[in-house]
């Protein structure tokens, strides 16, 4: 799981400044939490495309975060990039007037896509190209909004695992404020994620490496000590989150169908 | 001998785009005085493209763009990569070796790697030969990515006295270490010294550079001689432009010390090789 972690910035940096030149876009934007890693995302958009060229949005919703909001802007001043704070509070909370709901995640995906409405409002008017910020741990288990923060046009961090996207942060001098505080989702305040997932992204990303990378079974994942309802577990948020990762499908009728005999590759005409 | 290894980063079916970047690396190589400049596999088109690939297509005795690299090749020697569509609706993954003004080879790729993140057997036919030529420098045989991997293929250029191996590459680089490459680079290099050593032969192998679909290509192309030393690396992941010269007394000298060639016995090869295929189908 170890890294290097200048090759890695290398061809990240490398992939940011091609994928925007592809497309025609000087600039990049993103949505800085006060996380690690949209800090890891922003830090290398800054190290691409020059720091005045990178847009961070702060969107706090009343004072959930108030402490990550701090931590967002320190790092926008540390890295040099621009950055603007959208209050998302009046938004969100006139659909919740109307439809009122105490449900947690259903509070946290709506202020989640009402983020990502924000962003790509955001990017058109600032002619910028949006960057995901969601790694391959939460997109394997399907630890993200669908249409929320998953939501993006280029993601330079979805093969890196968790523990390698601290790697990376240590190697990108993020600020030690946001790099030791615990990863959270966001949802709810206090909300963190190893504990509403169970385990630990040591544990987790070592689990999904198996799984995963090494293509290995259940029974090899368990053998090397790893609890088997852990492990379990892991496989099922994996199996049931594929339709985060995909397109949706679409009912074949005719001999040339989109997705299935349409086939062109993603920088078609780029 | 003086070789270039154009490590450059094609348009996806950007063909005149393409056609423009490799007049611009060419003019970089006849100032060197380059003899042969090699480009990537598919070097003219980019590489994942899918159903883009009939509407890339060239037919090489008829494409003005191809034509005008066979002349320049009365200056320079060019291994260049392209979608051939030799007849209607049959699409090959080519590479073609020019010089002196003709086209001296075209090798239509065999392996076609279709697993996981390949899909080169959906898009393209299959080739069916391994050929070695003679050139103003010695005897070359061309070679395309995965073919560079395969034990047979190089047989089959050995037994051909092969002199100059000319592998063209489009190989995405995956696998992160601690070390500053990709993982994957390390198998083209383990094959390089081993061919090259126990062939007798130069290989010089070009890989390319850039992004198509999130998808970065690894670089690292290099020259190997016959003695298994490598003469030159490119940058591993990046664009680059190598030149190399190789001393063509080495094939004499590598051949006299360890006489690998010499002692190969293809018609035992290829008999005992009739034995074992048909005991597949027993």
């Amino acid at each position: 799981m170890k890294i290097n972690c200048e090759f890695v910035e290398r061809v990240l940096c490398g992939f940011i400044r091609e994928e925007l030149a592809k497309t025609g876009y000087e600039r990049g934007i993103l949505g800085l939490s006060g996380g690690l890693d949209s800090a890891v995302c922003a830090g290398l958009a800054a190290k691409a495309l020059g720091p005045a060229n990178v847009l961070g949005l702060i969107m706090p919703y009343r004072d959930f975060a108030a402490p990550d909001i701090g931590d967002a802007r320190d790092l926008a001043r540390t890295l040099g990039i621009r950055s603007r704070v959208i209050d998302i509070t009046p938004m969100v909370d006139a659909y919740f007037a109307a439809e009122p709901t105490e449900e947690r995640t259903l509070r946290g995906n709506k202020m989640a896509r009402e983020r990502m409405s924000i962003l790509y409002d955001q990017s058109a008017r600032d002619k910028s190209l949006i960057l995901g910020t969601s790694n391959k741990t939460e997109l394997l288990i399907g630890y993200g909004t669908i249409h929320g923060d998953i939501a993006c046009a280029v993601n330079p961090l979805g093969d890196l695992y968790k523990t390698q996207v601290r790697q990376l942060a240590a190697h990108l001098d993020i600020p030690a404020a946001i790099r030791s505080k615990a990863p959270t989702a966001g949802l709810w305040p206090g909300q963190t994620d190893e504990d509403e997932i169970g385990i630990t992204y040591e544990e987790l990303d070592a689990i999904l490496f198996e799984l995963v990378d090494r293509r290995s079974s259940i029974e090899d994942v368990v053998g090397l000590g790893h609890a088997r309802d852990k492990v379990e577990r892991i496989m099922r948020l994996v199996r049931g989150s594929e339709f985060k990762r995909r397109m949706p499908p679409i009912a074949k009728l005719s001999s040339r169908t989109i997705g299935l005999d349409f086939l062109y590759p993603y920088d078609w005409d780029k | 001998m003086r070789i270039a290894l154009a490590q450059i980063a094609p348009a996806l079916g950007r063909v005149a785009a393409n056609f423009d970047l490799h007049l611009q690396e060419i003019d970089q190589a006849r100032r060197a005085k380059v003899d042969l400049i090699i480009f990537p596999e598919l070097s003219l088109t980019g590489y994942l493209l899918k159903d883009l690939t009939a509407e890339v297509a060239i037919d090489p005795d008829k494409d003005r763009r191809f034509q005008e690299l066979k002349s320049l090749s009365r200056e320079i020697g060019l291994v260049v990569g392209f979608v051939e569509e030799k007849e209607r609706g049959l699409f090959f993954n080519s590479a073609a070796l020019l010089a002196g003004g003709d086209v001296l080879s075209i090798h239509r790729k065999v392996f076609l790697p279709t697993y996981g993140m390949f899909e080169e057997g959906k898009f393209f036919a299959v080739g069916r030969n391994f050929r070695v030529v003679p050139t103003p420098w010695g005897k070359a045989g061309l070679m395309i990515c995965r073919e560079f991997l395969s034990h047979g293929a190089h047989y089959l250029l050995l037994a051909q006295g092969v002199e100059l191996v000319l592998a063209v590459s489009a190989a995405p680089g995956r696998g992160l270490t601690e070390a500053e490459d990709f993982a994957t680079s390390r198998m083209w290099e383990v094959m390089a010294e081993a061919m090259s050593y126990f062939s007798g032969s130069f290989i010089a192998y070009c890989n390319r550079a850039g992004y198509e679909d999130g998808m970065a290509f690894g670089g690292g192309s290099f020259i190997f001689n016959p003695f298994g030393r490598r003469l030159a690396k490119a940058r591993p992941a990046e664009r680059d432009f190598i030149v190399q010269d190789v001393d063509l007394q080495e094939l004499r000298q590598a051949r006299t010390t360890m006489p690998f060639l010499r002692d190969d016995r293809p018609e035992i090869i290829l008999h005992a090789l009739e034995r074992i295929v048909k005991s597949y189908e027993d």
